[in-house]
């Protein structure tokens, strides 16, 4: 038995009917979540044909960038905090090297959460077991019919890398799939 | 299954992620070679049934050209390789 009370003073605030329809049903992160982030630094980089391993090594030393495989001898290089102009020059230094600017054509999401790959498996038909995809592999992956890029950041964190402008569909491919899970989307705060 | 093609670079990956441009067995001719030969390199065709080669691209991965060897009476596969090394293990020095 419990006695419900009321407090006297009730106050309405006026909220049309589609208001959450048009804001979104949760305005908080849940568990699940997928990020886009707002101006990451993407950068398309080749190696020229002998010089792969010196590349490769030198990308790899790089200070605040992430590397992500695309195939042999072609990278993506991720970085949340040198500009694309900076990077850029530092990378082009590097021997045996083509380096392009890709920051306004690419779009980064970031999904996390307890039930990551149940979410992706209904999307990307590539086995993420930790075996196969254990954290910081990347490869190129059709996602949701999108030729795009895919990193483990994590144990339950994926980055996925797709071309502007398929990345509409693609971010409301990967929100119909979080639905079993109350995944939620919104820009992240880097 | 020849819905999963071990690719070198990048896996096990699903037929989606890639494209079949045809068979890998008829070389390509010299450019002086004449009529007939280039005619039976672009039009003339076996319809074998077995084992068989093809070119298939890895247009959603690494975007390399394959070679892949399969059976197509029972989507055995039997190899993938690198086209470029195919090339360079192949006949010659380059293709």
């Amino acid at each position: 038995m419990c006695e419900v009370t009321l407090p006297m003073t009730l106050s309405f605030a006026h909220r049309h009917v589609l208001e959450d329809h048009i804001v979104g049903f949760e305005t908080r992160p849940n568990p699940h979540h997928l990020a886009v982030v707002r101006r990451p630094t993407i950068l398309c980089v080749l190696a020229h044909a002998g010089f792969e391993g010196g590349v490769k090594a030198a990308l790899h030393a790089l200070e605040g960038v992430c590397v992500r495989i695309c195939g042999p001898a072609e990278w993506l290089v991720v970085s949340h905090s040198v500009g694309p102009e900076a990077l850029l020059r530092l990378v082009r230094e590097i021997e045996g090297v083509s380096a392009f600017d890709h920051s306004d054509g690419r779009v980064l999401m970031r999904i996390a959460g307890p039930n990551v790959r149940s979410i992706l498996a209904k999307c990307l038909a590539v086995d993420l077991h930790r075996d196969s995809f254990a954290p910081g592999a990347s490869a190129n992956i059709l996602i949701a019919h999108v030729a795009g890029n895919l990193a483990r950041i994590g144990e339950d964190a994926f980055e996925i890398i797709v071309p502007r402008s398929y990345a509409g569909t693609v971010f409301e491919e990967v929100k119909e799939m979080g639905r079993e899970f109350a995944l939620t989307a919104g820009f992240s705060e880097d | 299954m020849a819905s999963l093609i071990t690719c070198p670079h990048c896996g096990v990956r699903p037929k989606e992620e890639f494209s079949i441009r045809g068979d890998a067995v008829p070389v390509r001719p010299a450019p002086n070679a004449g009529a007939e030969a280039w005619y039976a390199y672009v039009y003339v065709r076996d319809n074998p049934k077995g084992r068989i080669q093809e070119y298939w691209h890895h247009a959603a991965g690494c975007r390399r050209w394959l070679v892949v060897e399969r059976d197509n009476v029972t989507h055995e596969v039997f190899s993938v390789r690198d086209a470029a090394d195919v090339a360079r293990s192949g006949s010659g020095e380059a293709a």
